[in-house]
């Protein structure tokens, strides 16, 4: 009975102390991504859909500056570009050999995408209205993402895989009910570089 | 007052040319490989695409999509999904001879109206016409020419152009175009790497699709 006790006492302690470490890293990512004051990467984008037997590949570059910018660029198939500074959110898609603003309907979908996007990337997860976060350590650390009511049609579940040094994202897969799934990889990440304040101004 | 009337008058003649079918072509008689040269700018067995789309509505609007579509010509059924650069899913729907399901959409993509509409462009692009072919066979110039009439009494016109492309149009009952689609080769299984779709009305609008990745 002693001893049964003992290892109670003991399940308990250990549970308590990886909850205590849990709030500890995640306070300490916080304190990560407040370093972070640009990033400048390339990306790959895989989408996997079950009507797809080939995955469709996209590739971009993104811009980030913590005072509240984001440049998210794809280069191919589509070449497309999504500006935030501040609360602006601009959209457009290169067509015919100009650059020319996004139809309106479709910018709502895609301005939610961005301000989720700038979120991940300055670490400030409380701030979503629409997804609940937790942090799951190891290596790498995650942070999943779960969405409320109206979401949960679309998305599943956020996973963001963060790299060894603090505050940055090495990768993200989102996964949709009905077996969809896109995975995200960044590559040739550029920290703390300086960054033209036209990047998210103009296409 | 004379100027008026002579404006009324050739904008009435410019109306009317507008809107006046296009002169029938004097066909030679058809043998049954003109027919089956135009049933082949149509994907056969199941396939898959994935396309960029550029749509452009009423000259202003303009806007960079992927479409992805799944197709069985043998059950004519179609799944195709509109999705935003990032692949975010707008629409997702479905049509054959029962009608059209959508499976998921964001407003302003889930009316039923969109759904139709979007599935009968996709229908006129990627399956052969439906209802009976009419006439088929090759012009003055030696292109081939065939002719599909549904019951309702609208006409797909298929025609073989210069340099191995094509061209649809779509008529309704009365031989008013409503949609007209240019294709370009090169032609994979069916599929043009370039579709160029205009609609006339109720609302102009035009597409123009490029072929990125296709399976079976």
């Amino acid at each position: 009975m002693r001893r049964f006790l003992f290892l109670a006492i003991l399940m308990m302690i250990c549970l308590v102390s990886a909850e205590a470490r849990s709030d500890q890293d995640l306070a300490s990512l916080k304190e990560g991504f407040g370093n972070i004051n640009s990033v400048k990467a390339e990306f790959l984008q895989k989408r996997t859909l079950p009507i797809l037997t080939k995955p469709l590949l996209s590739e971009g570059r993104f811009f980030f500056q913590a005072s509240g910018s984001l440049r998210w660029e794809y280069l191919s198939p589509l070449r497309s570009v999504m500006l935030q500074k501040g609360e602006t959110i601009q959209l457009y898609h290169f067509s015919g050999g100009e650059w020319k603003p996004e139809m309106t309907q479709v910018v709502e979908a895609r301005r939610m995408v961005i301000g989720e996007i700038s979120r991940w990337f300055q670490g400030r997860f409380d701030d979503s209205k629409v997804f609940q976060h937790r942090y799951v350590s190891g290596s790498p650390g995650r942070i999943i993402l779960t969405p409320g009511e109206g979401i949960s049609k679309f998305i599943r579940q956020i996973e963001i895989f963060l790299g060894s040094r603090p505050g940055i994202i090495e990768k993200v897969e989102i996964v949709e009910p009905g077996g969809s799934r896109t995975s995200i990889e960044f590559r040739k990440m550029e920290i703390n570089s300086n960054i033209s304040s036209e990047i998210f101004e103009k296409p | 007052m004379i100027c008026n009337k002579i404006l009324l008058i050739g904008l009435s003649g410019f109306l009317f040319l507008g809107c006046a079918p296009l002169t029938k072509i004097a066909l030679s008689p058809g043998s049954p490989e003109d027919l089956a040269a135009c049933s082949h700018i149509f994907p056969s067995g199941a396939w898959e695409s994935v396309h960029k789309i550029e749509a452009d509505v009423g000259g202003s609007i303009s806007s960079s999509l992927l479409g992805i579509t799944q197709g069985d010509p043998e059950r004519r059924r179609l799944h195709s999904l509109l999705l935003t650069p990032e692949g975010f899913i707008l629409f997702e729907g479905s049509a054959d001879e029962d009608g059209t399901t959508i499976q998921k959409a964001l407003p302003p993509f889930d009316s039923l109206t969109f759904a139709r509409g979007l599935m009968e462009d996709v229908s006129i692009l990627f399956l052969s016409p439906s209802g009976m072919a009419k006439a088929w066979g090759k012009d003055v110039k030696g292109f081939r020419f065939c002719v599909w009439e549904s019951p309702n009494g609208f006409q797909s016109e298929v025609r073989e152009l210069i340099n191995q492309d094509w061209q649809i149009l779509y008529r309704d009952a009365q031989g008013d175009l409503i949609k007209e689609v240019f294709l370009r080769g090169p032609f994979i299984n069916g599929l043009a790497g370039f579709q160029e779709l205009t609609t006339f009305r109720p609302r102009p609008y035009k597409l123009r699709m490029t072929l990125l990745q296709n399976g079976h």
